[in-house]
């Protein structure tokens, strides 16, 4: 790397006159700081109280069991949407991609074995970095381009499913432990999808391709200006969705053994949209933090288990899932940025 | 509006202030910005608000036009004693602002950027929420007409010369007058800093004239401006009201010292010998741009400092933007130490070791969600970074240095550098491109552009370190002035065309030289 420049000695007169004002502040954290960090946790914890308040079957019947599995699901998806809303952009086709790439893994798992989870998430990728490289050169605003992905991903699993449900060939014990096996009584898929949450926070913050992420997401033209490639910061983003998308689609496998257009995971969209916001992440770019997706991925799952708590009818379930999102997004949104509502 | 003034009653004498300050503060989480003021603003009078950069003036001005509520102290207009809580409630009590950035929608009318300040719907000339052009268009007119500007209220805004858009602002501020009966007071926020001498010239026999009409609070950096304008001024340094003189009482060497706590300095002319050695760093031939310049020539050497001059529409804004690969050329050839460029786009650029201080500071020369550490290694991150890894250390370390070299105020590098007043925000996108050591070429479009004397004395000592290191610069100075004191060599351009090169340790010139070559 480049060695450093050593600045200019410092102008005698200016120094004088600023030694007082050049003491660090105080930095104080305020309450709000506080609530701004871990708002998402305080929200999942409380959700979390509520159910077993009301219902102290949950936690000895291995309520946490099926929670940490639905959230498994939320959570991967949730992460990959996360890297995209963070450059600023959105990706509608992420679900969409992980039931084509779960119909791929089942179709050539027991032939190719291992080689099978190399090829469905290579793939994914490669149709992630697909999307960014369209948006990034071709210019095409991602709304409007993942809603056409979208709708070509749908079309391709319905072709190669044959409109029918694909089920893995043969007997495969490969992706078994995936959700066989429990750690402190959460399945290891779970456990697997924490580590990667980690992996992303420690992306955001300490790597030289997180932070420009985020500073495109916050000032893209500020970005370019500095030299940093908008274009190849957008291609990341979107491939690591595709990767992200692809991991799903072995969870679906994993947990299914099978998969269809209208089946296991292909109803992730939104929920995974609403874990990253719920975790804190902003929709208009420039702030994200996955390690509080985490819990935003929890809350999501939590909903349908409390409203079934709370006896709310199967109808009305979206009724509370929508108020969640509300009340949960209205009390961690970071609103010292000004007053500007998007 | 929720509240409205009622009709002033035979209490308010003529002697009574237009507005009292009584011990107003305002402390935020990490920084006191304003520190018990106490002040008067009296009828028809032009008060004068000088301080550097980071002075608290803006956090001041932002109290007194609602913005900001402060956490103590009173505020009096007129006698009454008044709490803004929001905008209109300044607006309400009489106060008109003109930004320190225009403020107008470039899209719309003259007339409907006017009508926008209406306190109530009945008066922005709306039937049932649709405009009446013809009501509005007149009122707008005879706003304009107090002003003494002769704008055609249908024009669109983005269409006006930045000195009529400036009568616009005005005239949009003082509708509050207009509305409410109350003699108005006008803020004006650095009005001159985006406009030429003669336009200021304008507005400075516009402002006087304001007087009868109300009062005036006039925030500047320019000296000589303020002297020629107020009959009182009023000193800031930070966050405490340091001074308050009559202008006849007082020397702008005086008011120099009160705003930065130190004498003048003379500027430092580096020594100009052995410059035109070596490879150029920069060298552009017979470059053209359709609509902007033609066939233009010229070469930086290693510390040279080469000011382009001429006037808008001279196409040299046009042409350093090209250097940086922010434009495009349509012909010619730019070389970067000896290296053809192709396939120029700004990231090549800035991998090439070209740098772009631009003048549209916020848009383009900074992230501001960023905190200031973030953004002073974005461009090189080499030098806090191990690979693809940030270190945080090593981070920390570069930008506490950097922090002390460019006098950055507060020193906070984890603050959010949108949070930075404006002069300390250059000094730190200054600091992004010069910590770099593959810098070689640092173009600078109007670097001291609404900088105070403090902050342009920073930007100036760090420009001639970068030379004396072998950085080449071209330099878009905001006045001749500076053009002359910061250039080694000076290229006039005139209609896209170069007219004339000086080299300045050989050509003894004068602004007056430079300005018959530019018009």
């Amino acid at each position: 790397m480049s060695t450093e420049i050593l600045p200019a000695a410092p102008d005698p007169t200016t120094t004088d006159a600023s030694t007082g004002a050049s003491a660090p502040p105080r930095r104080r954290l305020t309450a709000l700081d506080l609530w701004q960090s871990i708002g998402p946790l305080v929200v999942c914890l409380a959700l979390f109280a509520l159910v077993v308040v009301l219902n102290s079957a949950f936690l000895i019947g291995g309520g946490p069991g099926i929670l940490t599995l639905q959230a498994t699901f939320i959570l991967l998806i949730a992460l990959g949407q996360a890297c995209v809303l963070n450059v600023g952009s959105i990706d509608l086709s992420n679900a969409a991609l992980s039931v084509l790439s779960a119909m791929v893994l089942a179709m050539n798992l027991s032939s190719l074995g291992p080689l099978a989870l190399v090829l469905s998430v290579a793939l994914a990728t490669l149709v992630g970095v697909g999307n960014g490289l369209l948006i990034a050169y071709a210019q095409v605003p991602s709304f409007a381009l993942t809603l056409g992905t979208l709708g070509v991903l749908q079309a391709a699993s319905l072709v190669i499913s044959d409109a029918t449900t694909v089920y893995v060939k043969g007997s495969s014990t490969l992706l078994n432990p995936l959700f066989g096996t429990a750690f402190a009584k959460l399945p290891l898929a779970f456990w697997l999808s924490v580590v990667l949450a980690v992996v992303m926070w420690v992306v955001f913050r300490f790597t030289r391709a997180g932070e420009s992420m985020t500073a495109v997401g916050l000032n893209e033209q500020g970005a370019i200006f500095s030299g940093i490639s908008n274009r190849g910061v957008k291609v990341l983003a979107f491939g690591l969705s595709g990767f992200f998308s692809g991991l799903v689609g072995i969870m679906i496998i994993a947990q299914g053994g099978a998969a269809s257009s209208f089946g296991l995971g292909s109803d992730l969209l939104l929920p995974g949209i609403a874990a990253a916001i719920v975790g804190g992440t902003s929709i208009t770019g420039g702030r994200t933090n996955p390690l509080l997706v985490i819990f935003g991925a929890l809350t999501v799952a939590l909903i349908p288990i409390a409203s079934a708590v709370l006896h709310v009818p199967a109808t009305a379930q979206s009724l509370v899932y929508g108020l969640v999102i509300i009340i949960a997004v209205a009390l961690t949104i970071r609103r010292s940025a000004g007053s500007i509502i998007k | 509006m929720t509240t409205t003034l009622p009709p002033r009653g035979p209490s308010a004498a003529a002697d009574t202030p237009a507005l009292r300050l009584t011990g107003i503060s305002k402390v935020f989480a990490r920084v006191s910005a304003v520190e018990d003021i106490t002040m008067e603003v009296r009828q028809h009078e032009v008060v004068g608000l000088i301080g550097e950069n980071g002075a608290g003036k803006s956090s001041l001005l932002k109290i007194l036009t609602g913005i900001y509520q402060p956490d103590s102290g009173t505020m009096e207009s007129h006698g009454r004693v008044v709490k803004f809580r929001r905008p209109q409630d300044s607006v309400a009590a009489g106060i008109g602002v003109v930004h320190q950035e225009q403020s107008l929608l470039t899209n719309l009318s003259v007339a409907e950027n006017i009508a926008m300040a209406g306190v109530s719907l009945k008066d922005a000339g709306t039937k049932f929420g649709f405009y009446r052009w013809k009501k509005l268009n007149k009122e707008a007119e005879s706003v304009l007409a107090k002003v003494g500007s002769t704008v055609d209220p249908r024009a669109i805004v983005g269409d006006l010369p930045f000195v009529d858009r400036q009568m616009v602002e005005i005239a949009r501020a003082l509708r509050v007058d207009d509305a409410l009966h109350v003699p108005p007071l006008l803020i004006l926020d650095e009005p001159t800093s985006v406009l030429e001498r003669d336009e200021t010239e304008t507005l400075e026999r516009e402002i006087r004239a304001l007087k009868d009409l109300g009062s005036v609070i006039f925030v500047s950096h320019r000296l000589d401006e303020v002297m020629r304008i107020c009959d009182r001024i009023l000193v800031m340094r930070r966050g405490r009201l340091v001074a308050d003189r009559n202008t006849a009482d007082v020397t702008q060497d005086e008011l120099f010292r009160l705003m930065i706590g130190h004498g003048s300095r003379a500027a430092k002319r580096p020594e100009a010998a052995a410059l035109r050695t070596g490879t150029p760093v920069l060298e552009i031939t017979g470059v053209s741009r359709k609509g902007a310049y033609r066939d233009v020539s010229l070469e930086v050497f290693p510390g040279q400092c080469v000011a382009v001059v001429g006037t808008i529409g001279s196409g040299r804004e046009e042409l350093c933007r090209a250097v940086f690969g922010a434009d495009t050329i349509d012909s010619g050839q730019i070389k970067v130490d000896g290296k053809e460029t192709r396939n120029w786009s700004m990231r090549t650029a800035v991998r090439s070791g070209v740098a772009y201080v631009p003048a549209e500071r916020k848009v383009e020369g900074m992230v501001g969600g960023l905190p200031a550490a973030d953004n002073l290694t974005l461009a090189y991150p080499g030098a806090a970074a191990f690979g693809p890894f940030l270190s945080p250390g090593a981070r920390k370390k570069l930008v506490s240095e950097w922090f002390e070299t460019l006098d950055v105020r507060p020193n906070d590098p984890k603050l959010r550098l949108e949070r930075f007043s404006g002069g300390n925000q250059q000094k730190v996108v200054m600091g992004k491109w010069l910590l770099g050591a593959q810098l070689k070429v640092l173009v600078l479009d109007h670097p001291l552009r609404g900088l105070d004397v403090g902050a342009s004395e920073t930007v100036n000592a760090q420009v001639q370190a970068a030379c004396s290191r072998g950085v080449g610069v071209l330099l878009i100075a905001d006045t001749m002035e500076e053009a002359l004191d910061m250039a080694h060599v000076i290229v006039v351009m005139r209609d896209g065309e170069v007219t004339a090169r000086y080299d300045l340790s050989v050509d003894a010139i004068t602004a007056l030289d430079l300005l018959e070559k530019m018009v």
